[in-house]
């Protein structure tokens, strides 16, 4: 990613109003033939779209369908390899943040980006601070003025002068939203901003969509919530695989049609194998488990050798309830391991235990990048590493990861290599080669094959039967409802911190899954 | 979803509760700078009652002027923790700065007015150094400034030279002992000014607000046009401007200076501990030079009040310590968003828990 | 490291040329030399135990006030009628334990190692002076002061070398060959990364900061056995020579990064350069502005071969922005 360092010239005096912001004449803002690819992996592949003034457009398609990216590169935060962004007729080329939003376009990000020590009130102004009589006084008198007004227009009733940490996701969003009236941006995207809101905060953040629609402000969104989608759209874009599917109407549009379009026909190919249903005696048995608001009263098994898949939403739980499981979260209700009741309260004791956790965000969580492949195997199993006296042994640590990197085939230049040579795919091949040297009874997996290209995929999958054929009990999570039919048993779903429903073998479908995830209960 | 992003810190438990109003009295009063005002005069009024020659005006007196040389550098470093950084290199410039003037005076009689802006100007060159490498060479603030300190001690030693400054012409120890109004030193106008004019600016100017913004989320403040380089540059060039401010104060204050001025009474860690004590954050973005400034003057009547009790004046350094982790286990709580009474029930759980949670 | 060595030997090579007298009684002057370069063996020994601490991540401002207190709990005991042995051990252990507390304080209320262990510094520094008194304690039995001072083996080897080298040789073991130190450097690359592969991250850094004092108690012991007597004023202004060696040494300060053997090679370095100059005529304060210099000078080669190899400002200043604390780790950099 890159950014140009140039710098913007300043801003001059904020005159502060909405009609400010729409006296920017309204403007259509598309995307020609836009392809990005972040290492070896595409993101955006020949996608074309445009966002009329006096629209909501919202983008639809699964995890990694390319949506997000798609914003991202229309707002400068990306640069695309191949393609042009046209506004109003005019190409923009070298798009930075920053000069994106001297254009008028502003991108509310998934996660809010604020300064969590500065008031709402600053934060809504960094940058285009509006000076007082000396050029390089700051006019506090004018931004209060100022903000209140944009504050109402996105309904935010806050005191501008608290410190913006006090305020609550769907507050920081509003605040995000007001950012972009205060920059006089009238191309607004949101960035799934519904994910982490109730629904009664999602209904504000419409109203303030309606309305910026009324003043021709051109808008996009994205949203896995079909109801949401069909409530408040204009135009749907579906995306999938990085390519763009179909376009149609509201008046056109419908939930089997959208989810058809996601989800594509060609689901034929890879099919479903046939499993037996288990009759394995059950390893981890949750019962009640609960911490509100992320997730309550939540009970189910997984036997051995068995695989579990949990669905779900962004925002409705499900990792949360792993690391609960796996002992990072505080929680109440029981997690039994054998059938004796497992005190789950450290990560250390879940794993001498036989409880292990592969976390989401690999590159946060998971991998020590600077370190050497083979440190990177035996992380999880220094306390079992071979001795001589306290001393350890490395040519027997180094033989033990070059087993296990050999059995889930992991490609590197060396076992010494650091692990961020590797591809994305390799290492998270790696990290399951951590596992398994751990010799778990249950191992969870949260979004195994986040960041995986392809071809890695299908042999994670692989990996994954091969783990559970060995008779551990396999938990997984995942956003991709086609890995988790493919893979699973036993498929749970949750919705806003609940389980909803079981499905379990034949029963395992993408269309029973995509309806059960956003909350219907289809017989 | 972007690693880049970083989240606000902790929404509370329930989203969609509005963020309590607070009046403009209510935010006074849970002020850093109220409480530490409050427990300073509690301080000085206990030590006055048990023995009375503690409240007299010329006591009085000698703290404000002796609390000064710490107060500047204070302010001087809370500039620099405001964007996330640490300066010990100040006891470095506040040394080279006091030798170098003090020969200048003792030598050729220079006036005090005329060491000023030499003062001023060889702390702007110095701390501009540690400003280019912390920016250009990557290297973090801690080391640099660590290397600066060695550095410009042992050029502090070579202008000594073996000699020391001694006699300096009379109006040093004027004005940095007799006071101008009754019980009020001259020393502490440079202290009161540099506190008022910094304020100010941090306030009032795009200047100081960019320190808070780049302190909070220098990602996000590049992103918004803020020239972060030139913010961190010229942070540190403040900071080394006064504490070349200092160092003359200093010189007037002890009406002396050596090879060991500085080094010897662990200013430079005080100036930190007053700057964390003050309600800075060491992790940016957060505090004020007015909360340093009172907090230099609290640590000085401590420091006295703790030789007037009769303790031994050894365990003024302990007493700083204590405060210091006094104040950072405030800091902490007050950054933990607990009420009062929730902390009072018990420390913060001990358990390892990670910096990102997971993000479904 | 190999530029480590490279230096060390360019060193060497200057000092054989410029100063007539730095080989002239044979390898063994040299040697001794070392003894001589006033406070190198107590530094580097003080710089081996915050090693431990940086290796996680974390720093302890406090070392240098602890070998001093160590020093003056020890004569104290020893006044007070202890068996000098004994007193020594006990000083050590009781160093150790504040180690303990202070690694305790820091994990359990989450504060920052930097302010904490400053703390720490303050308090020491009061406690010895208070401890010791108008008279700093003195007159230690001759073969205590011989054995951790100033007696040599075979008549060229300070003693104190030998300790030294003891320790260093524990000191790369614990690190690079034990458990614990395999845990201690994955915690410092990436705390976070390390509590999800159940490593108890709060244990670890309680043991480092527990190495970090017992190595400054050491230290304190071989000082006061130097001087003969239980002075408070040398232990502080050891810190940041011994900070500088770990940093020289190539340790990353934000943790992880880094082999003992460089702080090794680093402590030589420094060693050698003060009394190397000094033979050579120049003042030991331009020996201490060299530290200085070198130090920067390093780190600057190393900032900007690291712009070479790609890592911009941004990513700077994502690291800077992420993490919770100045001392902090910075989480690992996007794997994909």
């Amino acid at each position: 990613m890159t950014l140009t360092a140039r710098r913007p010239k300043s801003h001059g005096a904020l005159e502060a109003s909405l009609d400010d912001a729409a006296q920017r004449p309204a403007v259509r803002y598309e995307a020609r033939h836009i392809t990005k690819a972040f290492g070896g992996a595409l993101a955006l592949s020949d996608v074309s779209v445009a966002f009329e003034p006096g629209e909501i457009h919202t983008l639809c398609g699964e995890n990694g369908a390319g949506k997000s990216t798609l914003l991202k590169v229309m707002a400068g935060i990306h640069q695309p390899d191949d393609g042009e962004i046209v506004l109003g007729g005019e190409t923009l080329h070298a798009l930075t943040p920053r000069s994106a939003q001297l254009r008028g376009i502003y991108l509310v990000p998934q996660e809010p980006t604020l300064m969590a020590n500065l008031s709402a009130l600053e934060n809504l102004f960094v940058g285009i601070l509006p000076r007082g009589r000396l050029r390089f006084t700051v006019d506090w008198k004018q931004m209060e003025r100022s903000a209140g007004e944009f504050f109402s227009q996105v309904g935010l009733e806050i005191d501008p002068r608290e410190p913006a940490s006090t305020l609550s996701i769907a507050q920081q969003q509003l605040l995000e939203c007001a950012r972009a009236l205060a920059h006089r941006c009238n191309i607004i995207f949101f960035d799934e901003p519904t994910s982490p809101l109730t629904a009664r905060e999602a209904d504000v953040l419409f109203a303030v969509m309606r309305q910026l629609r009324e003043r021709q402000f051109t808008l996009g969104f994205i949203s896995h919530r079909l109801d949401e989608v069909l409530e408040i759209s204009d135009r749907i874009t579906v995306l999938r695989d990085s390519r763009l599917v179909t376009e149609m109407t509201a008046a056109g549009a419908s939930r089997d049609a959208i989810v058809s379009a996601m989800v594509g026909h060609d689901i034929a190919q890879r099919q479903r194998p046939h499993r037996e249903i288990s009759t394995q005696p059950t390893v981890l048995e949750l019962r009640g488990l609960s911490h509100p608001p992320e997730f309550s009263d939540v009970s189910f098994t997984v036997g051995r050798g068995e695989v579990v898949g949990l669905a779900g939403l962004v925002g409705s739980g499900r990792t949360e309830i792993a690391e609960a499981i796996f002992g990072l979260r505080p929680s109440q209700g029981t997690v039994l391991l054998d059938g004796k009741p497992f005190a789950h309260r450290s990560p250390h004791r879940s794993v001498v235990a036989g409880l292990i956790y592969l976390p989401e965000d690999r590159g946060h969580n998971g991998v020590f990048a600077n370190v050497q492949l083979t440190r990177n195997i035996t992380a999880a199993v220094i306390p079992k590493l071979q001795r001589a006296g306290p001393l350890l042994l490395p040519a027997e640590e180094r033989e033990m990861a070059e087993r296990a990197a050999e059995r889930t085939r992991v490609v590197a230049p060396s076992l010494e290599a650091p692990m961020s040579s590797l591809s994305g795919g390799n290492q998270q091949r790696a990290m399951f080669s951590r596992w398994l040297l751990a010799q778990p009874r249950v191992a969870i997996f949260d979004e195994p094959t986040r960041g995986v290209d392809v071809g890695a995929k299908e042999d994670i999958y692989k990996i994954i039967d091969e783990i559970s054929a060995s008779g551990i009990a396999v938990l997984m999570i995942s956003s991709e409802l086609e890995e988790l039919v493919f893979v699973c048993d036993r498929v749970i779903a949750i919705y806003e911190g609940r389980p909803v429903a079981e499905v379990v073998g034949d029963e395992i479908t993408l269309e029973r899954l995509g309806t059960l995830i956003v909350g219907e209960q289809a017989k | 979803m972007t690693a880049v992003s970083q989240s606000l810190g902790r929404a509370p438990a329930r989203p969609g509760t509005r963020a309590p109003r607070s009046s403009a009295l209510r935010r006074f009063v849970r002020r850093r700078e109220l409480l530490l005002v409050i427990i300073t005069v509690a301080v000085f009024l206990i030590t006055d009652a048990v023995n009375s020659g503690f409240g007299t005006g010329g006591y009085i007196s000698f703290m404000l002027a002796d609390a000064m040389p710490l107060a500047i550098l204070a302010v001087g470093q809370t500039i620099v923790c405001l964007v996330r950084g640490i300066d010990l290199s100040v006891a470095g410039v506040l040394g080279m700065v006091a030798v170098s003037t003090g020969f200048l005076a003792q030598d050729h009689g220079a006036s005090v007015w005329l060491m000023l802006p030499l003062a001023l100007g060889m702390g702007i060159g110095l701390g501009v150094i540690n400003g280019l490498f912390v920016v250009f060479a990557r290297i973090p603030p801690i080391i640099v400034t660590l290397g600066t300190l060695i550095v410009y001690q042992g050029v502090q030693e070579l202008i000594c030279a073996s000699r020391a400054v001694e006699t300096l012409p009379p109006m040093y120890a004027k004005l940095g002992n007799d006071n101008f109004l009754p019980d009020i030193p001259y020393m502490l106008v440079p202290g009161v000014l540099v506190t008022v004019v910094v304020a100010l600016i941090l306030w009032r100017t795009a200047w100081g607000r960019s320190l808070y913004a780049v302190g909070s989320n220098a990602e996000a403040a590049f992103r918004a046009g803020i020239r972060v380089k030139w913010v961190l540059i010229s942070a540190y060039t403040v900071c080394g401007m006064l504490a070349g401010l200092g160092g003359l104060a200093f010189l007037v204050h002890y009406d002396s200076a050596d090879s060991q001025s500085g080094l010897s009474t662990s200013i430079n860690l005080s100036s930190i501990a007053a700057a964390l004590i003050g309600g800075t954050l060491l992790t940016g973005g957060k505090g004020g030079v007015v909360g340093s400034f009172i907090a230099a003057l609290f640590l000085e009547v401590t420091i006295q009040a703790v030789i007037v009790l009769g303790v031994p004046q050894v365990w003024d350094q302990a007493a700083v310590g204590t405060l210091l982790l006094a104040a950072i286990l405030v800091n902490r709580y007050q950054a933990s968003g607990r009420s009062l009474s929730q902390a009072l029930a018990g420390p913060l759980r001990s358990r390892w828990q990670p910096g990102h949670g997971g993000a479904q | 490291m190999f530029s480590l060595v490279f230096i060390l030997v360019v060193e060497l090579l200057f000092f054989n040329f410029a100063v007539s007298s730095f080989w002239g009684g044979g390898w063994g002057s040299s040697v001794s030399m070392l003894g001589d370069g006033e406070n190198f063996l107590f530094t580097s020994m003080i710089a081996l135990g915050v090693m431990f601490v940086i290796f996680a991540g974390d720093i302890d401002l406090s070392v240098g006030a602890m070998s001093g207190f160590a020093g003056v709990m020890m004569a104290e005991f020893h006044l007070g009628g202890m068996n000098i042995w004994v007193a020594v051990v006990l000083a050590v252990a009781i160093a150790a334990l504040i180690g303990l507390i202070q690694g305790l304080i820091i994990t359990y209320f989450k504060l920052e190692s930097l302010l904490v262990t400053l703390a720490g510094w303050f308090i020491l520094q009061s406690a010895a002076l208070a401890w010791e008194g108008a008279v700093p304690p003195y007159g230690f039995p001759k073969h205590f002061d011989s054995l951790l001072g100033t007696g040599t083996v075979a008549g060229t080897v300070p003693n104190q070398l030998v300790i030294f080298a003891i320790l260093a040789l524990l000191a790369t073991l614990i690190v690079h060959r034990t458990r614990f130190g395999r845990q201690l450097v994955l915690v410092g690359h990436n705390r976070d990364a390390a509590g999800y592969a159940g490593v108890r991250v709060s244990v670890t850094r309680i043991r480092a900061f527990v190495l970090s004092a017992t190595f400054a108690g050491i230290a304190g012991m071989c000082i006061a056995a130097t001087y003969s007597t239980a002075d408070d004023n040398l232990g502080p202004t050891l810190l940041l020579p011994a900070i500088t060696a770990v940093v020289l040494g190539g340790v990353d300060i934000f943790g992880g990064a880094g082999l003992v053997p460089g702080v090794i090679v680093a402590s030589f370095i420094l060693g050698w350069l003060t009394p190397g100059l000094l033979q050579d005529g120049v003042s030991d304060t331009w020996a201490s502005i060299a530290i200085g210099v070198l130090l920067l000078g390093s780190l600057t080669v190393k900032g900007i071969t690291d712009r070479r190899q790609g890592v911009s400002m941004l990513d700077r200043l994502r690291a800077r922005s992420a993490t919770a604390t100045p001392g902090a780790p910075p989480p690992a950099p996007d794997a994909t």
